[in-house]
């Protein structure tokens, strides 16, 4: 220590004990909330994949949509699945950030998947649709609507393009589907680049 | 690493900073690159975020921020053409994607002459057939069921070529389908039968109405287009969106007679042979954008080209008499009449692009073919026009050499005022030179909103003066140009795409030089004959002369004399010959009702009168014209009470190639739009139809690992420093 420090009186003493230990403190604190709610995020996804399921259980066996929780701002509207992974996830009505963070969004504008035209599906690169990276062409995608009809789409190519110019048209003839999350898969900050992985129906609901 | 520095001025006592305070400040940079690294996510999300809605989604937006998202439409055009007259059946398809109840209001061309009888609404399983009701009735009972929440479809004329159809409460997620059907007349012209289908309705200029101190003779003092705001719809740019209203079209071909070449100039087509008097016509590429016309032309097999076609439909207890006859072509022209030409050319901001190097090839061609006793001028306008010489001039070295330096050096730009340069070119200094043969030829593609301004111009000072007009580019106003050609005693070419300027030209130049068949009458034995044209117009090289009369049966003889060049000409048809047809009643209807608008536009009738002559045979024939729409309304009410109906007008194609800055001049407000997914093709039909707008993706990346290191550094920075604090 610096000749400076020697001048310091004693009442200063515990004044500047509290005064160092508060940047310490802070990081700490600070360190501990963004952990906690980088943990939360894929926990929330994975819980509400849950809630979900069982949302759409019900709604298949009742026939109307039925919210996953009382204040739900969305419901369920599809379950898409991809045996060859063993992967299924609860496809929510919307794309909004706060229907993302639950799964999978049924994009607003575009068909119902099977139905003519190209229904586009986006979800979190990080939580359900990293699986995305590990579809390759000729994959099965199975899609149960939640009017019960189950249609089958085989993955015929993916591409990646910019969010702003994904080149889609809802309107297309065929009947498409579209996944879409964000690119490169391992990035840590958000990007304008989407991954789109595009498969044609094989069977007619 | 939180050594601290020797002060700097270790003799100042003011100096010296507190310990603590040192760490203080050696943190700052640390929280400041916290904050940074926080921030620095926020703002690479509003970046992204700037075309999507508050809630950070996507999506669907439309130029100019439209509340709601237009419906899809997508057009089925069925057409069956048996000899002389083609039934159309058009099924517009409004595919609404939203999750609103909607209205969609589309503007959409259909031909000039084309008597529109049927609209059916297809709701689900159930049909509606619409009435005829009177423009203003029929608007009510619309405008009724839209409030009550019932499926309704409204088909107005807006022009004789250009209609709208408003369809109301199309439910979220639904498929509204609209079927027009329409009788239309099969053109022919030395030997080439024609069918056209526009399918776009091109945007239009249209005038604005006068200033106060307005100092043109007989100013009109209402505005020249008081329907400005129906006739115009959103148009897409092509540099921004790809195609968007795809059309599909079968044609089933039935000639009357064995067929030679069928063809279309502006399409690519698939030809089956069914017979040899058949043949059915489907799009080679299945759809297409609708951005132009389509054109089919047909000649009979050699030899087989029928001189006289005489046809008979029975209705409702009277007979409709349908007889095309084409004059004999004189076999050696008489000595070449010399003619004072005047050339006016649109370099409008809407001939943009192809249209204009069409239009100045068509020019040069009709320059190089002046004789030398030939007088000749060039106009040009714009929202202003140019003369190129103060009058006629010889059609000599200099002068020609100087039209076409003029005619090169044009540029599209700017607003279409064709009234002036259409007086101008009308205006003849020397009317008593009735041995000169009095010319303008107009090549324009009018888009212009103030028709009916035009045609009283050309009906009261056209003089001896004959009007040739020129239809240029993909999507032509027909309307105008035939009517303006018809009023001026002309013919109408039509040139679609720059392989055409040659041989359309040519044709249109035979006919300029050959004479013309003159002083036509028309004698039916049988008296109590309502005969359509009244006055029979003069013809050129290779026309036929149409005439649909209306009878109590087809019996007796009808004389057509003539004169040919100068020799008289006369032919003699028993009507009791005629062939079965079909829709000749329609047409003979459609007929006389053009020629009540041009009696009121020209003054042969007062406007009460031929309102009155219009709604009659209009509710008579079921057809819809200026004053009579087609209504149709679902029964039951859809749309629950208190959901909200949101209206919007369906964008259109830019027609293929317009020039969209030159139309509209550029667009600041919408650098951000996305760029096209296709490129556009202008010669070719585009195949692929995208969206009004591609989808934008929703942003699909969580910021949880950027956190998570973040939260870890953080924490083992804390650790370190607070070890730091008890160590010391």
């Amino acid at each position: 220590m610096s000749g400076c420090a020697q001048q310091g009186a004693a009442p200063w003493r515990s004044g500047r004990r509290g005064l160092a230990a508060l940047p310490a403190f802070l990081l700490l604190a600070a360190g501990l909330v963004l952990l906690a709610q980088a943990a939360w995020i894929p926990a929330k996804a994975a819980l509400a994949q849950v809630l979900l399921e069982r949302a759409f259980a019900r709604t298949l066996a009742e026939g109307v949509a039925v919210p996953p929780w009382p204040w739900a701002d969305t419901v369920p509207v599809a379950r898409i699945g991809f045996p060859r992974l063993g992967e299924h996830y609860v496809v929510l009505a919307g794309s909004s950030g706060q229907a993302l963070a639950f799964g999978p969004g049924h994009v607003e504008g575009t068909p119902e998947a099977g139905e003519p035209g190209t229904a586009v599906y986006a979800a979190h690169r990080d939580t359900q649709f990293r699986s995305l990276g590990r579809l390759s062409i000729g994959d099965l995608i199975e899609v149960v609507r939640r009017d019960r009809i189950s249609v089958r789409f085989r993955v015929t190519g993916k591409r990646v393009v910019r969010w702003d110019a994904s080149g889609l048209d809802p309107a297309a003839p065929g009947r498409r589907l579209v996944l879409a999350t964000c690119w490169p898969l391992d990035a840590v900050t958000p990007g304008p680049e989407r991954l789109l992985v595009e498969a044609d129906a094989v069977t007619e609901p | 690493m939180l050594s601290l520095p020797h002060s700097p001025l270790p003799h100042s006592p003011l100096a010296c900073p507190a310990p603590g305070l040192t760490r203080n400040l050696l943190l700052g940079p640390l929280i400041a690159l916290l904050l940074a690294l926080v921030a620095g996510i926020a703002p690479a999300r509003a970046q992204d975020s700037r075309a999507q809605d508050g809630s950070g989604t996507l999506l669907l937006r439309f130029e100019g921020g439209a509340p709601v998202e237009a419906p899809r439409l997508k057009a089925d055009a069925a057409i069956t053409v048996s000899g002389p007259t083609a039934r159309a059946t058009i099924t517009q398809a409004f595919r609404n994607t939203t999750t609103e109840w909607v209205e969609g209001t589309y503007l959409f061309p259909l031909p000039e002459d084309a008597a529109v009888d049927t609209m059916k609404l297809v709701v689900g399983d159930r049909v509606i057939v619409a009435d005829i009701r009177e423009r203003e009735a029929a608007r009510r009972v619309y405008e009724a069921a839209k409030a009550e929440g019932k499926a309704a479809a409204l088909t107005e004329q807006q022009r004789p070529n250009l209609f709208t159809n408003a369809v109301a409460n199309i439910g979220p997620g639904e498929t509204v389908l609209v079927q027009i059907e329409y009788q239309q007349p099969v053109r022919s012209s030395a030997g080439t039968y024609t069918l056209r289908l526009p399918t776009v309705a091109a945007p239009r200029y249209s005038p604005a109405p006068p200033a106060v101190t307005s100092v043109v003779e007989r100013a009109p003092a209402a505005d020249p287009v008081p329907d400005r705001e129906t006739i115009a719809a959103p148009v897409l740019d092509p540099a921004r969106h790809a195609p968007i209203n795809p059309l599909t079209l079968t044609i089933a071909l039935k000639a009357g007679f064995a067929l030679g070449q069928v063809r279309s100039a502006t399409h690519a087509i698939r030809v089956e042979d069914v017979s040899g008097n058949e043949r059915r016509i489907t799009l080679a590429d299945g759809a297409t954008a609708a951005d132009r016309d389509f054109e089919l032309t047909w000649t009979a097999a050699p030899g087989e080209a029928p001189s006289v076609g005489l046809f008979r439909e029975r209705v409702a207890g009277a007979e409709a008499v349908l007889a095309v006859v084409t004059p004999p072509e004189t076999a050696s022209p008489a000595a070449a009449v010399p003619r004072d030409v005047v050339f006016v050319i649109d370099n409008s901001g809407s001939m943009g692009g192809a249209s204009m190097r069409q239009a100045k090839a068509g020019l040069l061609i009709g320059l190089d073919r002046l004789g030398a006793n030939d007088r000749f001028n060039v106009i040009r306008f714009d929202h202003s026009f140019d003369t190129l010489f103060p009058d006629l001039v010889a059609a000599d070295a200099h002068h020609l050499a100087r039209a076409k330096s003029f005619v090169a050096g044009l540029q599209a730009s700017g607003g279409t005022e064709m009234l002036a340069p259409l007086r101008a070119a009308l205006r003849d200094a020397t009317p008593e030179e009735t041995a000169r043969l009095r010319q303008v030829v107009f090549l324009t593609d009018g888009a212009i909103g103030n028709e009916a301004q035009i045609f009283s111009a050309i009906a009261t000072e056209r003089g001896r003066s004959r009007l040739f007009m020129v239809g240029i580019g993909s999507a032509p106003n027909g309307y105008l140009m035939r009517h303006a050609a018809e009023l001026g005693q002309g013919s109408f070419t039509q040139i679609d795409t720059p392989d055409q300027v040659t041989e359309r030209m040519r044709a249109l130049l035979v006919k300029l030089e050959s004479p013309a068949v003159t002083d036509l009458t028309a004698t039916f034995s049988e008296p109590g004959i309502d005969v359509t044209p009244a006055r029979l117009p003069d013809l050129y090289r290779g026309e036929p002369l149409t005439l649909s009369a209306r009878m109590g049966q087809a019996r007796g003889t009808l004389t057509l004399t003539g004169r040919i060049g100068g020799q008289p000409w006369q032919t003699l048809l028993h009507l009791d010959a005629a062939q079965e047809g079909t829709g000749i009643g329609k047409l003979w209807a459609r007929a006389k009702i053009a020629e009540a608008e041009t009696a009121r536009l020209t003054g042969g009738l007062s406007p009460e009168a031929a309102d009155a002559a219009i709604l009659r045979l209009a509710l008579d024939h079921g057809l819809t014209t200026r004053l009579t729409s087609l209504v149709a309304v679902d029964a039951t009410p859809r749309r629950p009470a208190g959901m909200r109906l949101a209206s919007t007008e369906l964008p259109l194609n830019l027609p293929a190639g317009w020039d969209f800055e030159t139309v509209f001049g550029t667009q600041d407000e919408a650098p951000q739009l996305p760029p096209p997914p296709r490129q556009r093709r202008a010669a070719a039909p585009a195949t692929q139809m995208a969206a009004a707008q591609a989808v934008a993706l929703p942003q699909t990346a969580t910021d949880f690992e950027i956190r998570a290191w973040l939260g870890a550094l953080l924490l083992a920075l804390g650790l370190l420093l607070s070890r730091r604090r008890l160590a010391a």
